[in-house]
C-alpha cells in the first residue's frame, strides 16, 4: 500500500494498529493464563489475570481517543476510515474478551482444589486451546491482510460451539452423579460459557476485519452448533 | 393486506423510478483544445433532480466536461467536442440546438462571483426580461421569488437597488446562483462554487444546493472531497481525462472500486 502524501497521517494510522495488535496479543495471553490457572488451581496467576484486566481497558480508551482524534484531524476515507472504524469496533471486543478472560480467573479459588476429573480438564483444556486459537489467529490474520483466512477462521467458531456442548453435557454428568460437584461444576459450567463467548466475539473481530479489508460484508448465516442455546418458537 | 400494501409499494416504485431518471447522457465524448485531447470517450448518465460531483486533481477534466453541458467553450477558439450529450434525449452538440435555449435550461456558476455591475435587483431582473416580457409587479415577485429560493432575501430585500458588488463574497454568489434559479433552469452547473468563500458561506451554499436538488439536476465541480462527499449522491473521479470510476457517492468515499480513486481520496496520490 502506498504511503500518504502527508507521512504524519500514515503514523497516526499505525498507531492505532499497534493499539489493536497489542490488544490482541494481550487477549490471547489473558485466555491462556486464566485457562492454565483454572486447570491447575493457581491462585497467583489468577490475581496477575485479574489485574491484567485494568491494562486491557487503559488501551481500548486510549485507542478510542486516537481513533476520534484521527478522525476530526484527518477526516479519513474509503480504507483509512473503514480502518479506523474497524478498530473501534474490534478493540470493544477485545475488551471485552478481556472481560471474560477475568471472570474465569475470579472463579479460580471458587472451583478451588477440589477435584476436577481428569477427562473434564482434558475437555475444558481442549475448548480453551481451541479458542486461543482464534484469538491469536484473527490478529494474526488481519496484520497480514489476510481476508481469505479471516473469513475460513469466522466459520470455524462452530467448533467451539460443538466442544461446549460437550463440556456442558459432561459437566451435567458429573453434578448428576454426585451433588457435592454441584458448586465447582455450575463454576466450570461459567467459565466454558465464557470461553463460548470469547469464541462469539472473535467472529465478530473477524467481520470486522474482513469488512476493513475488503469493502464488503461476510454474509451474515454462519454454521452455529450451540444446542445448548434454547430453540426459537415458531412463528 | 396486501392490498392495503399495493399503493404505498407503487409511491415507493415511482419514487425509485423519478431518482433514477437520467437528465444528462454522455456518449462517448471527446474533446480537444486544439491538437491536444482532453476528454477521452466519456460515458456516463447523470440522474434528474439529484447532485453529481465530479472530482480529480488539476488537469483531469473535470471543468472541461462540465463546460461542455452548455457549450460554454465555443466561446473560445480551437476547442471542439465530438461525441453526443444528451439533455432529455436531444443532443446539445447538435449543431441546429439553438444555443440562448440551451443556456436558459442549463445555469452556471463561477468559482469567482460575477455579479452583473448593475443593482441587486437588476442582476436578476437582466436575465428574465431576455426570455419573458412581464409587468412591474410581475418582475419584482420573480425577483423576490429568486431571491428566497437563493436563501438571499431577507439580507438584501431592503436594498434591491444597492449594486451587486457591495455584497460580500459569500452573498455575491448567492446572488450569481438566484440570477441562476430566476430563469427557470432544468439543470445547474456549479464550478467550485465556494472554494473562494469562507467556511460559513461556504455552509450556506451547501444547505443551498441540498434545498435546490428537488427541483433542478445539480453538477457540482469541486477540489474539496469533504464537500463532494457532503452534497453529492453520485461522485464521478477523473484523471488525465479519462473517467475513472463513477458510483453513488456513499460506495466511492467508503469503498471505491478502483484503486487509482483509492489513492486520490485517501491522499496517497502521486
Amino acid at each position: 500500500m502506498s504511503q500518504h502524501t502527508v507521512a504524519a497521517f500514515d503514523d497516526d494510522l499505525q498507531q492505532i494498529s499497534g493499539l489493536i495488535h497489542g490488544m490482541g496479543e494481550l487477549a490471547g495471553a489473558m485466555v491462556g493464563g486464566a485457562t492454565r490457572a483454572l486447570l491447575d488451581s493457581d491462585n497467583a496467576l489468577a490475581q496477575r489475570i485479574v489485574s491484567d484486566d485494568a491494562i486491557m481497558d487503559a488501551r481500548q480508551r486510549e485507542l478510542d481517543d486516537r481513533a476520534i482524534s484521527l478522525i476530526a484531524m484527518r477526516q479519513p476515507m474509503a480504507n483509512d476510515l473503514r480502518a479506523v472504524v474497524g478498530a473501534i469496533r474490534m478493540a470493544g471486543d477485545l475488551e471485552r474478551i478481556g472481560d471474560l478472560a477475568k471472570n474465569i480467573a475470579k472463579r479460580v479459588s471458587a472451583v478451588g482444589q477440589s477435584t476436577v476429573p481428569r477427562e473434564l480438564s482434558h475437555s475444558i483444556d481442549g475448548m480453551a486451546q481451541l479458542v486461543l486459537e482464534q484469538v491469536r489467529g484473527v490478529v494474526d490474520h488481519y496484520s497480514e491482510h489476510d481476508a481469505d483466512s479471516l473469513a475460513t477462521l469466522r466459520n470455524d467458531d462452530h467448533r467451539i460451539d460443538v466442544k461446549y456442548t460437550s463440556v456442558f453435557r459432561e459437566l451435567l454428568t458429573y453434578m448428576m452423579e454426585d451433588p457435592r460437584n454441584i458448586t465447582a461444576c455450575t463454576h466450570l459450567l461459567f467459565c466454558a460459557k465464557n470461553l463460548e463467548r470469547i469464541g462469539d466475539h472473535v467472529t465478530n473481530i473477524a467481520e470486522n476485519a474482513y469488512y476493513v479489508l475488503t469493502g464488503e460484508q461476510l454474509p451474515a448465516n454462519r454454521p452455529k452448533s450451540d444446542e445448548m442455546a434454547a430453540p426459537v418458537p415458531a412463528a | 393486506m396486501a392490498q392495503m400494501l399495493a399503493p404505498e409499494m407503487t409511491m415507493m416504485q415511482s419514487a425509485a423510478e423519478a431518482a433514477e431518471r437520467t437528465k444528462i447522457e454522455v456518449k462517448n465524448l471527446n474533446f480537444y483544445y486544439g491538437q491536444s485531447k482532453a476528454l477521452k470517450d466519456i460515458t456516463l448518465s447523470l440522474p434528474e433532480r439529484s447532485v453529481t460531483a465530479f472530482i480529480g486533481p488539476s488537469g483531469c477534466g473535470k471543468s472541461t466536461l462540465l463546460r461542455v453541458f452548455n457549450r460554454i467553450y465555443e466561446l473560445y477558439p480551437k476547442q471542439r467536442a465530438e461525441g453526443q450529450v444528451l439533455l432529455d434525449g436531444q443532443n446539445v452538440l447538435d449543431r441546429s440546438q439553438d444555443l440562448n435555449l440551451l443556456r436558459s435550461k442549463i445555469g452556471m456558476v463561477f468559482q469567482k462571483p460575477t455579479p452583473f455591475p448593475m443593482s441587486i435587483y437588476e442582476n436578476i431582473a437582466f436575465g428574465i426580461r431576455l426570455y419573458e416580457n412581464l409587468s412591474r409587479s410581475e418582475m419584482d415577485g420573480r425577483v423576490e421569488q429568486a431571491l428566497k429560493r437563493s436563501a438571499l432575501w431577507n439580507e438584501v430585500k431592503d436594498k434591491l437597488n444597492a449594486s451587486g458588488l457591495s455584497l460580500s463574497g459569500g452573498q455575491q454568489q448567492r446572488l450569481c446562483i438566484a440570477r441562476t434559479v430566476a430563469v427557470k433552469p432544468e439543470v445547474i452547473l456549479l464550478d467550485e462554487p465556494a472554494s473562494a468563500l469562507d467556511p460559513l458561506s461556504t455552509a450556506k451554499i451547501e444547505e443551498l444546493i441540498d434545498e435546490l436538488q428537488a427541483d433542478y439536476t445539480i453538477v457540482i465541480v469541486t477540489h474539496n472531497m469533504q464537500q463532494a462527499a457532503r452534497v453529492s449522491k453520485q461522485t464521478a473521479f477523473m484523471y488525465l481525462g479519462e473517467l475513472v470510476e463513477f458510483d453513488k457517492t456513499e460506495k466511492i468515499f467508503t469503498s471505491p472500486g478502483e484503486k487509482r480513486t483509492q489513492d486520490y481520496i485517501t491522499g496517497r496520490f502521486g
